[in-house]
């Protein structure tokens, strides 16, 4: 919202500045977003803060609020276009009698969710700390064909579990170590991580689908209390995921690296190990999308996952958060991602083509981002 | 800057609402009572052949609209998102699942269904296991077959034979190759030079005759595992200037779009063999099926047809949904 006002104030004197006021001014870059973060009393962000809080009193209107929940705002309009659109009395379990909310959709949405919602979840944690990351897709193939590979061989479910999310985890580690070593952008070392991550999942799998699997991964697919498993991890690693963002020191320094990265450096933050975390965190995610991906198609294929890094940002974006870095929630990520699985089951209920669903969706994501910016630009 | 935002979101309702719209099909209804639901999961919509099995199975859904509703998804070639379509449209309670299954990793979907009773039938490719109540598909080793005897007949049983090869580890490659070996194996004065894996495309297709055509190297007949393939090549072989003194066939496999067909009937290229589109069998079986009647064959191979000069017009009539 007013967050340029105290950035650029901070901005132009910032070599002569102490510590303690650069760190003040790292969190002004972000504080709107969160009130609960203590401010500095003597610092150059002060000022800036007081006028912020004067715009905010003297406009009257329901921007921020809306803007800051845009993504439930967006998930609420399409609840109500559902209810009023979808068939009525041919389900026996469904609340207002329609097909959209009956109990079997829950369901059905939840186990849509869950791939695309932790892929977003890991996305965006990279991209609050300023970057972003396109080899999530291709990770998410040659992991989905190392877990086959792992059970085909007869590897034991829990080694092979352990074994996808280390290596998830390493390769999200090695993409953030490398960007810190060699100062390439994101976008350029997880680019050649996309291109090669694809590569050697083909020659893994000797150019073949890996098929086979006895179910080993059958239980992520059982409910409990209605909801799917893979819908419960879902839940557990965004209610993590946030508590990390908000609560831990780690957290906060992903939004300070992304906020101003050479700020956060004269501040004191190891910015460097602090990117790698943020992409060992998302290889994390990736590593637990491919166990949940196989859990669903019950086999391996090198192709698997393309085009699935985009979805991710595109429901990271959806949920608020801002591709410049030091903006976003885990759980604004998680309404996103709901928003566009439930506009996918939506129009595949309604039976619209799905091409002209994909251009509504162009439109949707379009709409996000203009009003994120709108709301930001007013002041 | 509050009407900007007015507008904006007055904007996203509207594409809420838009979402609402039915551009497809929407569920028929007779005597008020709605009728039984037919679901159709396509693999991909992308390819000409596919949009053709598209259009197919959509007019013949359309001759028995008194009898179904009939609904259609595409899911990119991608399994997660096909078992995505197949679980959605489970909700919606249909009497009979067609698919198309983009990969055999769809089966934990059709499995499902056909466990809970719900009659599936496959198109075009298959899954593993034997839940599924019927499979409807082509044979492209019989294409093969068909295609190689009738360049060993149109070149009197002797003379070489340039293979130009579609993506090549996949069961319709093989089998479009292999089928033609056959026929070829048995013509002595046939030679046979296998060309280089063009990936079904026709700028591939045309680059890789350029460079062979430099070569010089003297060839009668070109066997392409599609037409776009044999569209490039042709291509590529009238821009020459290497070109070899008697006209070299062109065969392709497909048949599916009317430029082929109009460049059979103007004599550029010699045959090509429709590789038929399971969709209005399909359509036609599940007719049956919600007449009471199980099919009675569980594997249904349909005939290729070969469009030459002589049928051309008459399969143009025959097939109005070609594409273009």
């Amino acid at each position: 919202m007013i967050v340029h006002v105290p950035i650029l104030e901070c901005a132009s004197p910032m070599p002569l500045l102490s510590p303690s006021a650069m760190r003040a001014a790292t969190r002004c870059r972000f504080g709107p977003y969160h009130p609960k973060t203590p401010l500095f009393s003597k610092s150059t962000c002060q000022l800036g803060n007081t006028q912020l809080q004067k715009n905010r009193a003297t406009s009257k209107n329901m921007l921020p609020l809306l803007q800051r929940y845009q993504a439930l705002a967006g998930l609420l309009i399409l609840l109500v276009v559902a209810f009023i659109v979808t068939d009525r009395g041919s389900t026996p379990d469904a609340f207002f009698g329609s097909v959209f909310f009956s109990k079997g959709n829950l369901e059905n949405v939840l186990n849509q969710l869950a791939v695309p919602g932790i892929l977003a979840l890991g996305a965006t944690f990279v991209i609050i700390s300023g970057g972003i990351d396109l080899s999530a897709g291709s990770a998410l193939g040659l992991l989905n064909c190392i877990t086959a590979m792992w059970f085909l061989r007869g590897a034991p479910t829990w080694a092979t579990i352990l074994y996808v999310l280390t290596i998830g985890t390493l390769i999200g580690a090695t993409q953030g170590y490398i960007i810190g070593l060699t100062k390439l952008q994101p976008f350029i070392v997880t680019l050649a991580g996309m291109v090669s991550l694809r590569g050697i999942a083909y020659v893994y799998t000797d150019n073949a689908n890996v098929s086979g699997l006895k179910g080993q991964l059958d239980f992520f697919r059982q409910t409990y209390l209605g909801i799917p498993t893979a819908g419960w991890l879902l839940i557990a690693i965004t209610l993590v995921g946030a508590i990390i963002l908000r609560k831990t020191v780690f957290g906060r320094r992903v939004y300070a690296i992304g906020g101003n990265a050479l700020a956060s450096l004269y501040a004191g933050v190891p910015v460097d190990r602090v990117r790698v975390g943020a992409f060992a965190f998302n290889g994390f995610c990736v590593g637990l999308a491919a166990l949940l991906f196989t859990a669903r198609t019950n086999n391996g294929q090198p192709s698997a996952g393309v085009g699935y890094e985009l979805d991710a940002i595109t429901a990271a974006v959806v949920g608020g958060t801002a591709l410049i870095g030091g903006y976003g929630s885990a759980l604004g990520t998680f309404v996103g991602a709901l928003f566009i699985v439930s506009l996918n089951v939506l129009l595949i209920l309604e039976g619209v083509n799905y091409y002209v669903g994909q251009g509504w969706k162009g439109v949707i994501i379009l709409l996000a981002v203009y009003l994120q910016n709108i709301g930001r630009k007013t002041q | 800057m509050k009407i900007n935002y007015a507008l904006a979101l007055v904007a996203l309702a509207l594409v809420g609402c838009g979402s609402g719209q039915k551009p497809e099909s929407s569920p028929g209804v007779a005597n008020n009572r709605p009728l039984p639901l037919v679901a159709f999961s396509q693999a991909n919509s992308a390819d000409p052949w596919r949009q053709v099995f598209d259009a197919d199975t959509k007019t013949a859904a359309e001759k028995h609209a008194d009898a179904m509703s009939y609904e259609m998804q595409a899911a990119e070639d991608d399994p997660n998102k096909q078992i995505n379509v197949i679980e959605t449209f489970m909700l919606k309670n249909p009497k009979v699942l067609l698919v198309s299954p983009a990969t055999e990793a769809v089966q934990s979907a059709t499995d499902k269904a056909f466990d809970k009773g719900i009659p599936v039938i496959l198109l075009d490719r298959e899954v593993q296991g034997d839940k599924w109540t019927a499979y409807i598909g082509g044979d492209n080793r019989e294409i093969g077959r068909q295609a190689g005897q009738f360049i060993v007949e149109k070149l009197g049983g002797t003379g070489t034979v340039l293979m130009v090869q579609g993506i090549s580890d996949i069961k319709p490659t093989i089998d479009r190759r292999e089928g033609a070996m056959e026929s070829f194996q048995n013509a002595p004065g046939i030679k046979v030079i296998f060309g280089d894996d063009c990936k079904y495309q026709r700028q591939a297709a045309q680059s890789y005759m350029e460079s062979f055509l430099q070569s010089r190297k003297a060839f009668d007949a070109v066997y392409a595992h599609n037409d776009e393939m044999a569209i490039g090549a042709l291509m590529a072989y009238q821009a020459s200037a290497n070109k070899p003194a008697k006209r070299p066939l062109f065969v392709g496999v497909d048949g599916c779009q009317q430029e082929v067909i109009q460049m059979i009937k103007d004599g550029l290229l010699d045959a090509t063999f429709k590789y038929p589109g399971p969709g209005p069998k399909a359509i036609e079986l599940a007719a049956e099926i919600l007449k009471g009647k199980q099919p009675t064959e569980k594997r249904i191979i349909l005939p290729t047809i070969k469009v030459t000069k002589d049928n051309a017009d008459q399969y143009m009539i025959d097939n109005p949904n070609l594409a273009n």
